[in-house]
């Protein structure tokens, strides 16, 4: 016989499971995320990598870290908005779950949305351009982690009090962009000057690339161990906004 | 202390949009009680406060000030064991459109965490009673407002709550639809459901509830049975009566003036081919109409006295003085004056 404590957390990650199944029924294929999510990453990419002297496990660790951002970050201010403004969100609001499962739920949307996508980008590095993977477990941990991290980046964005998800999409794309021209992705750090890497060293996408590189290249510029302890770290942090944003939402009756 | 009787208990209850002191005052200070299995009617104007309590009521709205116990736990300091037990019909039908009425019913008894062996069985009775369990794998976009309509309800019960909110259930819908809502409604109740009714279709309140509260501009202006409402407002009763000319002659358009300054007569107001004087006394308004009648050597079609019905109460109380059209009658307008009536209270 379970104790109370035990059943409600039983229940709290089947509520969990339960959301994220719906979500990934409902969202997954609406042209917003296969824009934001999907093609975005490669459009990013390609024009970014096109004619540049790049061998093929570099271009696959590149891609890995672009999809788990990207494809993480979309979900949260796409898929919440929404359910705003549909009055589904309502009905999740109302129902007798934790407001930080509903949260961890859709993280976990995000996160699986890029996980599926980095899992395709690897396939197509590997099987059409050889790209071979110096460590496979960095590179398990790192899209995991990573595409928690930045799923839960995105959630902040997501929490803003608004029903229109066009709202959100404007600062939450400026931010992503911003970290990504900040990051190491397209400069390697190694060539940054050091007031450059410095500010480079404030974007969780430097860690994921960083940790990327340690995996598909088996070289990276910081302690793996550093990246998972930033990409970790960040996405605990990146939980925070939500939960705040959500209580000054039902303040405002959003 | 919160009485075990009571289903909801509100005490004080304010909801201020925006800064305390210079916000929008949505909810003011309201204290009333629902009762363990009664149909409780929640009626009000557009921007009376009533969907702000219904919110604040369901978790979703944070209360400025104030207190509520729902099946005698505090909702602010243990909202899970009352989410357990409430379900909730929002205005907007909030089902999935990408899944179908199945998959929508599904998720939600999982979400409740309806035991796995009597998910199907639940859902496939409530689809058979709503009517929906041949379109069970059809995608929801397909569905009418109605179907949606009614598949909302189905999920809001699926986990067969206790406490059932429904905001605005029936407008919009066709009547096969609002009827087969409101005997549904009247069924939940009857196996033991407590209905927190919110609406403004006076008549709805007037067939399905124990007890209303009218509020309006954020204060409960009354709470009581609707037929203590209704004996509470005696100068809103009224005679209805139709005339008719003698054969050959036209209709005259004066009698609504001329009936408007009977004694006794506070209001006059046209409603179709009749005329419906308001007064404290009918008994003594009758005889003045049948010797009216006479003398104008008109035809009495029809003659009642009626009590005040809801829809007049809830006029009083919300300042919308039943007859305010008089005017427009007196400008021989009495079609958009009684559509200007029915607007006033909504």
């Amino acid at each position: 016989m379970k104790n109370g404590w035990q059943q409600r957390l039983q229940d709290e990650l089947a509520q969990a499971w339960v959301v994220i199944v719906k979500d990934m029924k409902v969202h997954y294929l609406r042209p917003g995320m296969i824009m934001f999510g999907f093609m975005m990453p490669f459009f990013m990419f390609f024009s970014f990598s096109v004619r540049r002297e790049m061998g093929a496990a570099q271009g696959v660790a590149r891609l890995l870290a672009l999809t788990t951002f990207f494809t993480a970050a979309a979900a949260g201010p796409f898929i919440i908005p929404l359910e705003r403004r549909l009055g589904t969100y309502d009905r999740l609001l109302a129902a007798p779950m934790s407001l930080l499962t509903l949260l961890l739920g859709k993280a976990a949307v995000g996160a699986l949305f890029a996980i599926g996508v980095s899992v395709f980008s690897l396939l197509v590095g590997v099987v059409a351009f050889g790209a071979t993977i110096a460590q496979p477990w960095l590179l398990v941990s790192g899209v995991v982690l990573g595409s928690f991290s930045f799923s839960a980046l995105g959630l902040i964005f997501g929490s803003i009090p608004t029903r229109n998800p066009g709202d959100v999409q404007m600062p939450s794309t400026l931010l992503r962009w911003g970290l990504l021209f900040i990051s190491g992705t397209f400069i390697p750090l190694t060539e940054m000057a050091p007031a450059a890497r410095a500010v480079a060293y404030l974007s969780p996408l430097t860690y994921a690339q960083d940790l990327m590189n340690h995996a598909v290249l088996g070289m990276g510029l910081l302690s793996p161990w550093l990246d998972l302890l930033v990409l970790l770290v960040s996405g605990i942090l990146f939980m925070v906004p939500p939960v705040w944003m959500h209580r000054w939402a039902r303040q405002l009756g959003y | 202390m919160s009485n075990l009787d009571h289903a909801i208990e509100v005490n004080d209850l304010t909801k201020i949009y925006g800064q305390a002191d210079s916000g929008v005052l949505a909810v003011d200070h309201i204290n009333f009680a629902v009762r363990q299995g009664e149909v409780f009617g929640f009626l009000g104007p557009n921007g009376a406060g009533k969907t702000t309590t219904q919110r604040m009521l369901t978790t979703l709205l944070e209360p400025t000030e104030g207190r509520i116990v729902i099946l005698g736990h505090d909702l602010a300091r243990e909202p899970y064991p009352v989410k357990r037990q409430m379900g909730l019909v929002p205005e907007e039908s909030n089902v999935y459109t990408e899944l179908t009425a199945w998959d929508n019913l599904m998720f939600t008894a999982q979400l409740y965490r309806v035991p796995r062996a009597e998910r199907a069985e639940r859902a496939r009775q409530l689809l058979e009673t709503f009517g929906l369990w041949e379109k069970r794998s059809v995608k929801v976009e397909n569905f009418s407002k109605g179907m949606r309509r009614r598949l909302s309800i189905a999920m809001a019960i699926i986990h067969r709550p206790s406490l059932l909110f429904l905001d605005e259930p029936t407008p919009g819908l066709d009547v096969q639809s609002a009827r087969a809502i409101r005997d549904l409604i009247r069924q939940l109740n009857a196996e033991g459901t407590t209905i927190f009714l919110t609406t403004h279709q006076i008549e709805e309140a007037n067939q399905l509830c124990d007890r209303v509260a009218i509020i309006n501009h954020g204060h409960i202006a009354a709470t009581d049975t609707p037929e203590r409402l209704k004996a509470t407002f005696r100068r809103v009763q009224s005679v209805e009566v139709a005339l008719e000319p003698p054969e050959g002659l036209e209709p005259s358009g004066g009698w609504g003036e001329a009936l408007t300054a009977l004694p006794g007569v506070t209001t006059a107001v046209k409603m179709g081919d009749k005329w419906r004087l308001y007064t404290e006394d009918p008994s003594a308004l009758l005889p003045q109409v049948m010797d009216y009648a006479r003398a104008n050597k008109l035809k009495v079609i029809s003659l009642s006295t009626l009590g005040p019905s809801l829809e007049d109460v809830f006029l009083e109380l919300t300042g919308q003085q039943v007859g305010t059209v008089r005017h427009e009658t007196q400008d021989d307008r009495p079609r958009r004056g009684m559509k200007g009536r029915m607007g006033g209270g909504r």
